[in-house]
């Protein structure tokens, strides 16, 4: 049996482990709540273009007449041989199944679409060590073209393929960077290097409210509403232990309300006035859907950024009870041990006292 | 004529936040095609953005600048909206960035060759470098 100093010992080790994961949990919600702020404040743009584009699409006659779709190529659907995968996971563990389960989507997704050409572009760190270890990276060769210039040319060596990663991204979101990302896949889409894009993400409203999803970002199919293609809602009881994590951390469960920002946001370009358009409106059309798309991955990197600080902080906090449990089990113990001495020895002297 | 209870109230809008709101006389916006500057009761109008400074005129925050590229803007009698992609106070801007930015952009265009997108994009980029540049040199305007 252990001895009381061994307990002890070892009951101050947990000690130390549960300050530092309390102390993470701080941390966590204090970074969770900041992203929250941005993904608010984020909020706007993303609504304003949205609304302009939708009043743009009921004004002016930009839909093909043979085809009944709108012209542009981004909204030109293709038969799905070439898909773009972007999986936007954590830059860091100790987040309980958070990078698992985003993981386990993706490659719920990749094998749901066996036969088709898959291209992943790995956004935060976890998710693409991971898809760097199972998928080999796209390799490109130099070729000459008969004008004597060098041209990158794809060479395809396996059907699914590691085009991209994006460290440090996520650590601090900057619009430009994920504009760039977003211009790149729009590239490739018009190009006709991808039929499709998918974004695997976790969707982040509330810490109460949030889900797992597989959103379709190109072709584009309607303006503001999200195709969503395929969903994983959170447990009840994860959901509990979520809201737990925030109370003890002082985080608001309901989302905020932020209806009259919205409603303010939704007026721009809606007013039901002629606009006179500068330049052509097929112009402007087609300058506001990149932004469009753009503002999609930028909204959904934002979400995922705050979700993944959620998870830290209900990881964290849950490992802050197990540790207190874990004391109280092992003072419980240690006493047991101290008396168990103080009593064999009591026996020892009574018992010695007897024989005298 | 415009007087302190017709103002324009201006906001400029970023896609990480909402840069400010505030109310003004007039507005200059570097339109796609060319400079203008709405005042008070203007014609509803849209217009893509290219790079350049917005410069505020009149009211809390006269004389303002800020350097934005690429975005959208919509002016209505009473209320201008803008779009940026970034927007940047003069003296934000990174000036050895910017003019690294302008070499790349040369280096790219000629390097463009008959690719019409590599080409838009190598002139996208110099005129984004060129425009912060000019506005980092530039200084506040007091108009008043």
């Amino acid at each position: 049996m252990a001895n009381v100093l061994d307990l002890r010992r070892r009951i101050r080790s947990v000690k130390n482990t549960r300050q530092i994961t309390k102390a993470m949990k701080m941390v966590s919600a204090a970074k969770l709540r900041r992203a929250q702020e941005r993904a608010l404040s984020a909020r706007p743009y993303a609504k304003m273009i949205s609304s302009v584009l939708e009043s743009l699409v009921r004004r002016v006659v930009l839909f093909d007449e043979q085809t009944g779709n709108l012209r542009h190529p981004l909204f030109l659907t293709r038969p799905e041989k070439r898909i773009l995968l972007v999986v936007i996971s954590g830059d860091k563990g100790f987040a309980g199944a958070f990078n698992a389960n985003i993981l386990k989507i993706a490659h719920q997704f990749i094998a749901g679409n066996t036969g088709k050409e898959i291209d992943v572009e790995a956004v935060g760190r976890k998710g693409r060590d991971q898809m760097r270890r199972r998928y080999p990276a796209a390799e490109y060769v130099e070729q000459q073209t008969e004008d004597g210039r060098t041209v990158q040319k794809r060479e395809r060596k396996s059907s699914i393929e590691v085009t991209g990663d994006h460290p440090g991204m996520l650590e601090k979101l900057d619009a430009n960077r994920v504009f760039d990302l977003a211009h790149s896949i729009i590239t490739r889409y018009v190009h006709e290097e991808i039929d499709a894009c998918y974004v695997v993400y976790n969707e982040f409203k509330s810490v109460i409210s949030q889900r797992l999803v597989v959103e379709q970002l190109l072709p584009l199919i309607k303006i503001g509403s999200p195709q969503i293609a395929g969903v994983v809602e959170p447990t009840a009881a994860e959901r509990e232990r979520a809201a737990e994590a925030a109370i003890s951390a002082g985080i608001e469960l309901e989302p905020i309300d932020t209806t009259e920002a919205d409603e303010e946001a939704k007026k721009f370009g809606t007013a039901e006035v002629d606009y006179i358009y500068e330049q052509p409106a097929e112009e402007l059309f087609s300058g506001l859907i990149p932004q469009y798309v753009a503002s999609v991955l930028f909204h959904a990197m934002a979400e995922s950024v705050a979700a993944e600080h959620a998870a830290r902080m209900t990881a964290m906090d849950s490992a802050t009870n197990n540790a207190s449990d874990m004391i109280d089990a092992l003072t419980l113990h240690m006493n047991r041990v101290r008396q168990a001495a103080i009593t064999k020895e009591i026996i020892e002297i009574v018992s010695g006292a007897a024989a005298l | 004529m415009a007087d302190a209870t017709n103002q324009l109230r201006v906001r400029l809008v970023t896609p990480e936040r909402v840069l400010f709101e505030t109310l003004a006389d007039s507005v200059e916006l570097p339109a796609k095609n060319g400079y203008f500057e709405p005042l008070y009761g203007h014609a509803p109008l849209l217009a893509e953005l290219g790079a350049g400074d917005v410069t505020l005129h009149g009211g809390d925050c006269d004389g303002e600048i800020y350097n934005v590229s690429w975005g959208f803007v919509e002016v209505l009698p009473d209320r201008v909206t803008i779009l940026a992609n970034d927007a940047l106070k003069p003296e934000e801007i990174d000036v050895a960035r910017a003019e690294k930015q302008l070499d790349r952009g040369v280096s790219e265009w000629k390097q463009a060759g008959d690719s019409e997108d590599a080409y838009d994009e190598a002139l996208h980029r110099i005129a984004e470098a060129e425009a912060k540049i000019a506005s980092a040199q530039k200084k506040p305007l007091h108009t008043r």
